[in-house]
């Protein structure tokens, strides 16, 4: 093997971290001749979740999975774009369920070796970093990770990356 | 958006002042709006009341989670009320609601409004963290609690 990065997977939330991340994996495998994935996951756990509490009704699970649904296609097009704009031909994974435990998946049914997620929320406790899902799936999956941070370098990279 | 980013004193009230649901759903409303998170109170009003009606917010064990969908907010925001003598809510398990969390969000955010009730519904299950934020004296005792690492 003569690269260390042939498989990169970005895990895209819709957050502004997610989207530096995204420009920062892009700039990665365009210096490294890697692969890029992207991946969106729905969280249909969170949502069933919060009808088995009683705190969503029917009506707001439906409409709520119809949302995110369309965030996936949105932040999945973007990052394409953005991608492609770089000269890459990503793959964009659309998926839905327990977000750590679908990550996890992807990394090992595409061979992954480069996991990139955007910077962490702050947590207030040991349960928090529990249940944060890009927590959870830093520290569970099989392969390297990184955490990308300052959105102002970043797009500085990205913007000049010819 | 973690609730961690959502609190401050500017949007916790206690103790609060109302005795009814409507009340107090007016009166977190009120603290968003004086916080200068929230545009047309009675918009949200509406919003909050319209979900309601459909099946009631207040859980059990004295918490109450109200929670809308709005154009009248630019973000995520939350109010925190505290009624240490409770108001009846038409809970689920009958009994009167102490803790109150008023969510809103803008009609774009549904991922992180998910992610913000998910985690408001795990805290509150916690019985230690019923009982620290029914026995704050202020906003700012709240505030430190969330802050704890």
């Amino acid at each position: 093997m003569d690269n260390p990065v042939e498989r990169v997977l970005v895990y895209l939330d819709g957050s502004i971290e997610s989207v530096t991340a995204a420009r920062y994996a892009i700039c990665l495998c365009r210096k490294l001749n890697a692969k890029l994935y992207g991946t969106f996951i729905i969280n249909t756990h969170a949502l069933n979740d919060l009808v088995k509490s009683r705190i969503f009704i029917e009506s707001e699970q439906i409409e709520y999975k119809n949302d995110l649904e369309a965030d996936a296609d949105k932040y999945l097009r973007n990052f394409e774009t953005e991608a492609v704009s770089k000269g890459l031909a990503p793959e964009c994974i659309k998926e839905s369920g327990l977000v750590n435990v679908k990550i996890k998946e992807l990394v090992r049914s595409y061979e992954i070796d480069l996991f990139v997620i955007g910077e962490l929320s702050r947590i207030r406790s040991r349960r928090d970093e529990f249940h944060n899902e890009s927590e959870r799936a830093m520290r569970s999956v099989p392969c390297s990770v990184l955490i990308v941070k300052d959105e102002d370098r970043v797009d500085d990279i990205y913007e000049n990356l010819n | 958006m973690t609730l961690l980013e959502m609190i401050n004193e500017d949007v916790i009230k206690v103790p609060l002042e109302s005795n009814t649901k409507h009340d107090v759903f007016r009166e977190l409303i009120e603290i968003l709006h004086k916080a200068g998170k929230v545009k047309n109170t009675e918009s949200v009003f509406d919003a909050v009341i319209n979900r309601d009606n459909q099946m009631s917010t207040a859980l059990e064990n004295g918490i109450a989670l109200p929670h809308a969908k709005t154009e009248e907010v630019n973000q995520l925001v939350l109010a925190i009320g505290v009624s240490p003598k409770g108001i009846d809510c038409d809970s689920h398990d009958g009994n009167l609601s102490h803790l109150f969390f008023l969510l809103l969000a803008p009609p774009d955010q549904s991922g992180p409004h998910i992610e913000a009730l998910s985690e408001i519904s795990r805290a509150t299950k916690s019985n230690a963290f019923r009982r620290v934020l029914l026995s704050a004296q202020n906003a700012a005792e709240i505030v430190e609690f969330f802050c704890e690492d």
